[in-house]
């Protein structure tokens, strides 16, 4: 056989290869889009009872009924906006969303979902779980807090904090600990996570204040001070004299600003010294004001003139927040052009921009 | 005449499930999904409150919430913002600005309506 002959058969195979191939795409996609024509008309012929049910208008349980009915050819299709209407609403309406889920054996399916070898199915049969936020389904997601897959943990401890599994804290606050190269769950994770679950936690969030593991000490010590949790101020005032990472003791001195009394007053107040790091002696500053002791109230005056900018105007802004007396010793302060004026003035005018004071009383 | 109501935010769903609860309610509804729209709306034609997503592309809520405020024909406006965000910088931000409520994501549908209620009776 010639080349030439040779290279006419390629061409012919390449070429039919080709249109094959665009046949193929073409076809697929006309398909993609009828399968969306129809869902968008599905989604549109059932839409009045979702929003029904997702508005809490369905007193009757007419809409409902409807959506219980459908064939499971329809079901699969309206499944996806159940579950995003859910997300977004909580109350009767998202309890109302979760009964229909569980009658159209969603609850099932997201539980066998989790032992799928799939890490994406196991974190969506999670996330299914914890929108529901039934407490009895949290046994089944406190294993997944030690899953081999970073975002089926991550997942897991979200949906923990949604169902408010007080049970599952001391599991959270393990799981992030990085370990075998295993990396640990993110800390703002975990932090929203036991905010959800309330002051039941308490005992678990003091004892993790005193763990060997410096991100577990961290989110303790922001979890007790976002959560007003007060019985842990003696520990987070033992952190902030003693741990060693820079980034535990801010974290205490911010959540002691809001637990601490006259006691961790006198501590924070010694923290604001320039032996300090400047990130510390800012997040004390802060704390002071919102302590609002009135012991406080010359340490903060002093630190007005410090070098650190940021820091002198933390204080000025602190000292707004004691109010009338606060508010006294700034306008004392400022009275001339020096950096200790400055940033009183500073802090007065944005005060006064923000309506926190009045202009007669900043004159008076 | 049925009390006007406008709810501005880019999340279609959340904008569907207030709009259906709100008109259930008796209110006239307007929704847009940005704050730009939501802006233009009110100056053109003010609503007697107004339901603000503060995340929303272009101009926020808060954004909105500022120009309503600095603007001597609307600064009047009741304004409710919505938000997923529950910080307490975020809360102190949203009432510094002038809002009259805050309401936070997932929303109930019932709250937000009992809110909407009384804010509307507070301001007869």
């Amino acid at each position: 056989m010639s080349v030439g002959r040779l290279l006419q058969i390629t061409l012919a195979v390449v070429g039919t290869l080709c249109l094959l191939a665009i046949a193929t795409i073409v076809i697929a996609k006309n398909h993609r889009r009828r399968a969306g024509d129809k869902s968008r008309y599905l989604l549109s012929v059932y839409r009045n009872e979702l929003l029904a049910i997702a508005s809490d208008e369905d007193e009757e349980g007419e809409a409902k009924q409807v959506l219980f009915a459908v064939p499971v050819p329809i079901w699969e299709r309206l499944r996806p906006s159940v579950i995003a209407f859910l997300s977004k609403v909580r109350g009767t309406a998202a309890e109302d969303l979760s009964d229909l889920l569980r009658s159209r054996g969603e609850i099932e399916r997201a539980t066998e979902m989790l032992t799928s070898r799939s890490g994406v199915v196991r974190a969506r049969g999670a996330y299914l779980l914890g929108l529901v936020r039934d407490r009895n389904l949290a046994a089944l997601l406190i294993p997944l807090l030690a899953d081999r897959d970073a975002d089926v943990r991550l997942v897991a401890a979200r949906s923990l904090g949604v169902i408010g599994a007080t049970q599952a804290a001391d599991g959270i606050l393990q799981a992030l600990r990085t370990s075998r190269g295993r990396r640990g769950l993110p800390a703002w994770v975990a932090v929203d996570a036991l905010l959800g679950m309330g002051v039941e936690i308490a005992p678990a969030i003091e004892n993790g204040l005193t763990s060997d593991y410096a991100a577990v000490r961290n989110v303790c010590a922001q979890v007790a001070g976002h959560g007003t949790i007060f019985s842990a101020a003696p520990r987070l005032s033992i952190l902030l004299a003693t741990a060693k990472e820079g980034e535990v003791r801010v974290s205490a001195a911010r959540a002691l600003g809001r637990v601490g009394g006259a006691n961790e007053a006198i501590a924070l107040a010694r923290y604001t010294n320039s032996s300090e790091g400047a990130e510390l002696r800012r997040a004390c500053a802060v704390a002071l004001g919102e302590l609002g002791r009135q012991e406080s109230l010359d340490t903060l005056v002093a630190l007005l003139g410090d070098d650190d900018r940021r820091l002198a105007q933390l204080a000025a802004s602190s000292l707004i927040q004691f109010g009338e007396v606060g508010i006294a010793k700034l306008v004392a302060v400022a009275v001339d052009s020096s950096p200790s004026a400055r940033a009183a003035q500073g802090a007065l005018d944005l005060a006064k921009l923000r309506g926190q004071i009045t202009t007669d009383a900043v004159d008076s | 005449m049925k009390t006007r109501i406008l709810i501005a935010d880019d999340d279609k769903d959340m904008l569907d499930v207030l709009a259906f609860k709100l008109t259930q309610a008796g209110y006239e509804v307007v929704c847009v999904s940005d704050g730009l729209a939501a802006l233009e709306l009110i100056e053109s034609n003010p609503p007697r409150l107004a339901i603000l997503d503060l995340m929303m592309s272009g101009l926020s809520g808060l954004d909105v919430l500022r120009k309503v405020r600095a603007n001597e024909a609307t600064k009047n406006l009741d304004v409710i913002l919505l938000t997923g965000r529950t910080g307490d910088s975020d809360v102190d931000a949203a009432f510094a600005t002038g809002a009259n409520d805050y309401i936070t994501k997932p929303v109930s549908p019932r709250e937000l309506l009992h809110r909407v209620n009384a804010l509307l009776a507070r301001s007869k």
